[in-house]
């Protein structure tokens, strides 16, 4: 029908023309990619480490030695006070405690035939846990390490030992980056989807304009969906700009088909617009829509995965997630770009994210009244 | 028989206990001008919203052009005009895009658009506001193009809602003329306004109080019945009997 033709025109000259929005667009991409995977890094480095040092040997030298150059331990002090590193770990200063008792050459060289520990401690502060399991972590790998290495250069039948050979798979280089910046696509666009269609149609009701329109003989279907149009193209546009910004400064190319992505984007942005259009129905003005939206977003990003493993969240928080869109969206979208996932793996994220989106336009169709 | 535009039977309009249009009946005829008067929240504009198809009645039963107001109301709006108080041409898009825009709407084709919008502009002597944003746009030549944009696939009937709020003298002039003309294209009027200057120039005018009709005649009846001099008087004698404020 004619009628749509002229609809879309004016979502896409008054998309252009808002002071906003176009700017916004542009830069989001860039922000995503090259500023917020920095800031969204959980990797662990540079744990602040005393060494008290009561065994004072040629080992115990050693294996200081071989903490503070592993690149993880920023090494504050080394003393061989306990009280001193205890002070220091109670304001705040440091991480971790790595102390080396007395006798710690001594029974190094005579193996732990006596039976007896290594008199090594690790204590770790943990007022910021995952710092501190980590910061736990790195020092018991370094200590096993050192023991191991030493056993070898006394040339002490170490037994049978098991070996344990780590292979990362999908992002060898455990690159914080390349897992985050699928999951920040998935933020943007939903940002993009959400708030945008939120605001469009409650500005008009501000502006009167609506009525203008409800008198008319405007098809509901038409006009909602004319309004969703314009931020299909944006978070298309988004989408493929991040992957190909991701590729050129990081090197990181897509595992997956473009085309799987091109079709999650679209069942994403179908849940997220009409999402933000069925809001703003119910909404009278610009703050209401704005705060309704800024809830759910937090829900949507806090309860997805995207973040925080589900696995470990209670069960209710994984009910909750079950009906997040973004939880359906991130895990195909970082299968996709880390796995070389296909459809085979990942129909049944995009049935869910159909599923909530075709819900979610009924819903905004049918709650738009032209007539109350 | 002279044909109706509007025909009304004992309208009401509740929301919740108040009762916003309490039972009025009235008829329209085709080519007339209407003058819909009344104090603020006597309930015009509830009514005039219920025969635009923006709002459903509670009881009553009523045709405008000839469909039914209770279930026909998209039948309606393909059938009307509508300008509403609240100034509502889109202020980011120019002038030649509301038409457009509009009169894609309402079915026009691209040929049909353009011959419209020169005719329209020539006609409001707005050919270099052409492509002005309506936000840039004095209130009177706003009001002007939003009337000849309600009337952009000529219906039946126009409703005007207090289109001449805040609109200068010399302006509203205009303005009524633009209505004279269009009432002598055969094209019904229903205006409601707040200015009793303005209520002399229609042919028929009622006046609401507390959601009922409380008069109903032509200028001239009114001021004999009411023996008033003018309008003002006639609508200050009837809107004084108002039992419910603002």
């Amino acid at each position: 029908m004619g009628m749509w033709k002229y609809l879309l025109k004016k979502e896409f000259k008054q998309y252009f023309r808002d002071p906003g929005t176009p700017g916004m667009v542009l830069s989001f991409p860039f922000l995503i990619i090259l500023v917020f995977p920095f800031a969204a890094n959980m990797e662990v480095r540079d744990v602040k480490l005393a060494i008290v040092d009561s065994d004072q040997s040629e080992q115990s030298v050693l294996l200081t030695e071989k903490c503070s150059s592993s690149g993880y331990f920023d090494v504050q002090s080394v003393t061989s006070i306990p009280g001193e590193a205890q002070t220091l770990m109670d304001k705040g200063k440091i991480d971790a405690i790595l102390t080396i008792g007395n006798g710690f050459a001594k029974q190094l060289k005579n193996g732990s035939a006596m039976g007896d520990a290594l008199p090594v401690g690790i204590k770790v502060n943990t007022v910021n846990g995952t710092r501190g399991s980590i910061g736990s972590a790195y020092l018991n790998a370094c200590v096993s390490e050192f023991l191991m290495e030493s056993a070898g250069i006394s040339g002490m039948p170490s037994g049978s030992q098991v070996e344990i050979r780590e292979s990362y798979r999908y992002n060898p280089y455990m690159d914080y980056k390349r897992f985050m910046i699928p999951a920040m696509i998935v933020i943007a666009v939903t940002m993009m989807c959400g708030f945008l269609p939120a605001l469009n149609i409650v500005t008009e009701k501000e502006k009167g304009t609506i009525e203008q329109i409800n008198v008319t003989p405007v098809s509901k279907i038409a006009f909602i969906v004319s309004k969703m149009v314009p931020y299909l193209c944006v978070a298309f546009f988004m989408v493929f700009t991040c992957l190909l910004l991701a590729r050129i400064f990081f090197g990181f190319g897509v595992e997956g088909s473009l085309l799987d992505i091109g079709l999650f984007t679209f069942a994403h942005i179908l849940v997220m617009s009409s999402f933000g259009l069925l809001v703003s129905n119910y909404s009278e003005n610009t703050q209401q829509a704005m705060f309704v939206i800024w809830f759910f977003s937090m829900v949507f990003m806090l309860i997805s995965g995207i973040f925080t493993p589900l696995n470990s969240m209670p069960k209710w928080a994984r009910i909750v997630a079950g009906a997040n869109p973004l939880t359906y969206f991130a895990d195909a979208m970082r299968g996709i770009v880390l796995k070389g996932a296909t459809l085979a793996d990942t129909w049944k994220d995009l049935v869910a994210l159909l599923g909530i989106g075709g819900l979610t336009t009924a819903w905004a169709v049918l709650s738009y009244h032209k007539t109350n | 028989m002279e044909e109706k535009s509007v025909v009304i039977r004992n309208l009401v309009k509740k929301f919740g206990n108040f009762t916003a249009v309490d039972n009025i009946s009235f008829e329209v005829s085709k080519g007339e001008i209407f003058g819909f008067l009344g104090a603020n929240g006597a309930g015009k504009t509830t009514a005039m919203r219920i025969l635009c198809g923006l709002s459903r009645p509670t009881s009553g039963e009523g045709t405008v052009a000839g469909f039914r107001i209770k279930d026909q109301q998209e039948s309606i709006k393909r059938h009307i005009g509508y300008m509403s108080q609240k100034f509502s041409l889109y202020p980011d898009l120019k002038v030649w895009e509301n038409i457009e825009l509009f009169g894609g709407i309402y079915g026009l084709n691209d040929r049909q658009i353009a011959a419209k919008t020169d005719s329209m502009l020539k006609a409001l002597s707005m050919e270099n506001a052409r492509d002005m944003y309506i936000r840039d746009m004095p209130l009177g030549w706003k009001q002007k193009l939003a009337f000849s944009i309600a009337m952009v696939h000529d219906p039946e009937i126009v409703f005007l809602d207090e289109p001449t709020g805040g609109v200068d003298p010399v302006t509203r002039r205009n303005f009524w003329e633009m209505i004279y003309e269009a009432a002598g294209r055969d094209v019904t009027v229903f205006v409601t306004t707040h200015y009793m200057d303005e209520a002399e120039y229609c042919d028929r005018v009622s006046v609401m109080v507390d959601g009922r009709i409380e008069a109903l005649g032509s200028p001239a009846e009114l001021k004999e019945t009411y023996g008033a001099k003018d309008m003002d008087g006639v609508f200050t004698k009837i809107a004084g009997r108002a039992e419910r404020g603002e």
